[in-house]
């Protein structure tokens, strides 16, 4: 690790050459990475990776630097390059006052990815690949990925944060692929917990290998999706990426800031249908969005961003801050030393309503059931979004009738989230990679199952 | 310690315990400036380096990583406690280094020297050059980057080889605005200073986003369509997952039992070339420091080869070809080879139809696996050979391989993105979704 004294001289150096804030971001952090194909362990990877990032603010103005040449020297040479890109206001004597309150942690972990034989974690994939090779003839293929890390990170800057924390993850991914009739399909299912091997006492693996082997053995027969408008019912879970994607990347500051986001200057505003709330909260025990602190040392909260339809919250960084005028909401966050944080979404999803899904899909006469969702991406500047379907029905008369391959949902966000017009009360929250300008990162999708009275379906013509 | 030191201490306590050894060394610097607000948005100066340790024996690798050249010891433990657990029957190998390398100048050294105020200066003429017109209401992003890669590999058969790369890359958004808002977006990349004009590129993307006012879906329905290179080279990453031997191998590519059967329309040429004038990802070996070599993919619409790395070469009793990236297999520079057609020819050629200028959605609305893709799109109405409107919120969808060989007619408009050079393409029949 760096000493104290090292951190102060490398945050003394940056403002003695400009800039009025300056930030260090320590970070060690050790990965497990495994693969098997073929019931057979094919790849295993493990390592450490350790560096720092030096940050520094000059009213907007951000430099940011990083590197894991860790010698004195090197760092205050980095630290002075900083300061120097920055300019103007140069404070000669900074006086240190750092405030090392240790917060509570709320995320207990058990077992620590190093204190787990390897082993282990190989016999867990095994009982992943049986179960989803046997789920059906037509499972040609199991693809299992073990990812675990311990990252340790320590915040210091000129304002008097000293903050520590650590994170474990820990996540199973299972990649069924199912051939019928020379069709190939694929099935996914990634679940994943801010927890250490403990996750595996709750998590029931064999089910969660059979939900990717259903999704692939479905959806290899199936016809393409239909093309064109729709009204479209969005299953709980990982459905809430519909809400992350067409709503949530334009609420964070690194958009809104900009006015890049059509949620710009909305706050008070109704943007949503009424039945519709909405939460980003990184204090959920062991979820795999969650932290005690954020990137940038500010505890983390839950923020509620939309209530019963009106805009109430934005997701705010430190930088995004200084640029709106507002404060930090604790949704910094990056993937590594390499990348500057930046305002992100934690875990997010959509409130329970009072449906049951059974309902929904009764009191919809024509229209498409998606059950799984892929990933999907959006332009903030536009407000445009698509999002792929894994696994999706026809919903005829009120009734499930067909499954459909191939849909692809697009649209522009703030308009879908007014066309919401029903919400069920089967919450849940799904795990997915968050990919943005700081990198990729963990972030839980939730929601319980709701409708949109119109989408356009991306599926083939007859 | 330096890197040969560390190298000779990690050699020496494989060879101890009986192992081959594999030591990569990547060194990277990389320095960007983002604008935005009419100001510096993102400014990133950045030094790195990583050592990756593969150790070897019967037939079984086990990998390890690390960010510091204190303990030798622990890489090799971490490395030996991932051997372990390796139970695949499938054989590895290391390459001895003892072939040829094609000579290729992969370095410049001229980006590294312009002053960052020189730099600043760059992105604020891109800023101000893609905001061109009052239409334009903001430029969420404009970005300079460049890098230097600096790659050494050594081996306990032999193999001692280094390179040092660089380049740099430049784009930028624009959003104009009438009912809705619409982005505009360019990029190019290049070797040298002279190649990277702000000016040329900032028009580019203003130009962009001004030509969708007024853009409308279109109804649902088949369409002739020209994939403009913007668009084609993002669906390209579909051909790419699919020619990898391994995925073949695997039973995850529709490609499989396809090699000497026509696969794509009868004018398609496509190469990977180790290098190519246009592009920053040249190489002369690959992550196995096997030499990489030019080869055609698709000879006029016919699958000539997979793409390998030294285990699934030797599993289809075939010599490696140069591709082994990363953890996996992957072109040096996927290279659709040009037609005649000048982009305005082609746009003739179409008479009727759409020409898309950008996807959206790739990593989740295209499976390798199928070929199936349905993914987000906007462009162009044209009707008579001439452009006559814009279209937005529609989806393309179909698969990948039936729409190699619906290509009618390929331009000469090619164009560098990373790892990926190609003209524009004019397609027979593409599902389009829309009202």
């Amino acid at each position: 690790m760096i000493s104290k004294a090292l951190i102060q001289d490398i945050i003394g150096t940056v403002l003695k050459h400009g800039g009025d804030f300056a930030e260090v971001f320590f970070e060690k952090r050790y990965d497990n990475k495994f693969q098997l194909k073929d019931g057979k362990l094919e790849s295993a990877s493990s390592g450490t990776t350790l560096g720092i990032g030096i940050r520094g603010f000059l009213g907007n103005k951000a430099i940011y630097a990083y590197t894991n040449i860790l010698n004195r020297e090197n760092l205050l040479s980095v630290a002075k390059r900083v300061g120097e890109a920055l300019g103007e206001i140069k404070i000669l004597e900074h006086t240190f006052n750092f405030d090392d309150t240790k917060l509570k942690n709320k995320h207990i972990v058990y077992f620590y990815p190093k204190d787990i034989e390897k082993n282990e974690k190989v016999d867990v994939m095994k009982r992943a690949y049986y179960a989803a090779k046997n789920f059906s003839n037509l499972i040609k293929q199991v693809h299992i990925m073990y990812w675990d890390y311990d990252q340790e990170i320590l915040v210091a800057n000129s304002e008097g944060t000293w903050a520590e924390d650590r994170r474990v993850r820990t996540r199973l991914m299972i990649s069924a692929i199912a051939e019928h009739n020379g069709n190939m399909e694929r099935g996914f299912y990634g679940p994943g917990a801010g927890m250490g091997f403990e996750f595996f006492n709750r998590l029931n693996v064999e089910e969660a290998a059979k939900r990717a082997a259903r999704i692939a053995a479905r959806m290899v027969d199936a016809d393409p999706a239909p093309a064109g408008k729709m009204p479209v019912v969005i299953s709980n879970e990982f459905g809430g990426v519909i809400f992350h994607e067409a709503v949530g990347h334009a609420l964070e500051a690194t958009s809104v800031a900009k006015g890049a986001s059509v949620f710009a200057g909305k706050l008070g505003q109704k943007v949503a249908a009424e039945c519709v709330s909405a939460v980003d909260d990184a204090t959920i025990p062991n979820a795999w969005g969650s932290a005690n602190i954020d990137d940038e040392g500010t505890p983390t909260r839950r923020n509620i961003l939309i209530d019963k339809g009106i805009l109430v919250g934005y997701l705010i960084d430190k930088l995004g801050g200084r640029r709106m005028g507002m404060e930090s909401t604790g949704s910094a966050r990056r993937q590594d030393y390499t990348f500057a944080p930046t305002s992100r979404m934690s875990n997010t999803f959509i409130l329970p309503g009072n449906y049951y899904p059974e309902e929904i899909i009764a009191a919809t006469e024509y229209g498409l059931y998606a059950k799984t969702m892929g990933g999907g991406s959006v332009i903030p500047g536009t407000g445009e979004f698509n999002f792929a379907v894994m696994e999706a029905y026809l919903i005829e008369n009120g009734k499930i009738t067909k499954p459909v391959k191939g849909a692809t949902l697009i649209g522009k966000g703030y308009e879908i989230i007014q066309k919401i017009d029903m919400v069920g009360n089967d919450i849940d929250r799904g795990q997915g990679m968050c990919g943005s300008l700081s990198g990729a990162i963990p972030a839980d999708v939730g929601q319980p199952t709701i409708r949109v009275s119109e989408i356009t379906v991306g599926g083939r013509n007859k | 310690m330096t890197f040969n030191e560390f190298k000779e201490k990690i050699f020496i306590l494989a060879k101890k315990e009986g192992f081959e050894a594999q030591i990569e060394f990547n060194g990277q610097q990389e320095f960007s400036i983002r604008y935005a607000n009419n100001d510096i948005d993102q400014y990133t100066d950045a030094s790195k380096f990583s050592v990756s340790l593969k150790i070897l024996k019967n037939g079984k690798i086990g990998n390890a990583f690390t960010e510091s050249f204190d303990n030798p010891e622990e890489l090799f433990n971490e490395a030996v406690t991932s051997w372990k657990i390796i139970d695949s029957e499938e054989e590895n190998f290391f390459y001895d280094g003892k072939e040829e390398y094609p000579k290729m100048r992969t370095y410049f050294g001229e980006f590294e020297k312009v002053p960052v105020k020189e730099k600043i200066d760059f992105v604020r003429k891109l800023y101000l050059s893609s905001k061109c017109n009052e239409k334009i209401v903001m430029v969420p992003y404009a970005m300079f980057k460049n890098f230097v890669i600096e790659k050494k590999m050594a081996n306990t058969l032999g193999l001692n080889i280094e390179a040092k790369f660089d380049g740099a890359f430049s784009f930028a958004m624009a959003i104009s605005q009438d009912t809705s808002n619409h982005s505009g977006f360019w990029f190019e990349l290049g070797k040298k200073v002279e190649d990277l004009n702000p000016e040329a590129i900032g028009k580019k993307v203003c130009e962009e986003a001004l030509s969708l006012l007024g853009a409308k879906s279109v109804k649902s329905g088949k369409y002739r369509v020209i994939l403009r290179h913007t668009a084609f080279e993002d669906m390209l990453s579909l051909l790419r997952s699919m020619i990898s031997a391994e995925n073949v191998q695997k039973n995850m590519s529709p490609l499989k039992g396809k090699i000497n059967k026509k696969i794509g329309s009868d004018i398609l040429n496509i190469l990977d070339v180790p290098y190519h004038p246009l592009s920053i990802t040249n190489r002369p070996f690959d992550d196995e420091g096997v030499p990489t070599k030019e080869k055609f993919i698709i000879k006029d619409g016919i699958l000539t080869t997979y793409l390998h790395n030294l285990k699934t070469a030797k599993k289809d009793n075939v010599e490696p070809t140069g591709n082994a990236i990363g953890a996996s297999i992957s072109p040096i520079n996927l290279f659709i080879k040009p037609g005649n057609l000048t982009f305005n020819e082609l746009v003739n050629k179409l008479d009727e139809g759409l020409i898309i200028t950008s996807v959206d959605g790739m990593h989740s609305g295209a499976n390798p696996i199928s070929g199936n893709f349905s993914l987000g799109a906007r462009g162009y109405r044209v009707k008579n050979g001439k452009i006559i409107g814009a279209v937005e919120q529609i989806t393309i969808s179909g698969n990948f391989l039936e729409l190699l060989e619906k290509i009618e007619a390929i331009g000469n408009d090619l164009k560098a993105s990373e790892g990926i050079l190609t003209p524009s393409v004019l397609v027979k029949e593409l599902d389009i979704a829309g009202e």
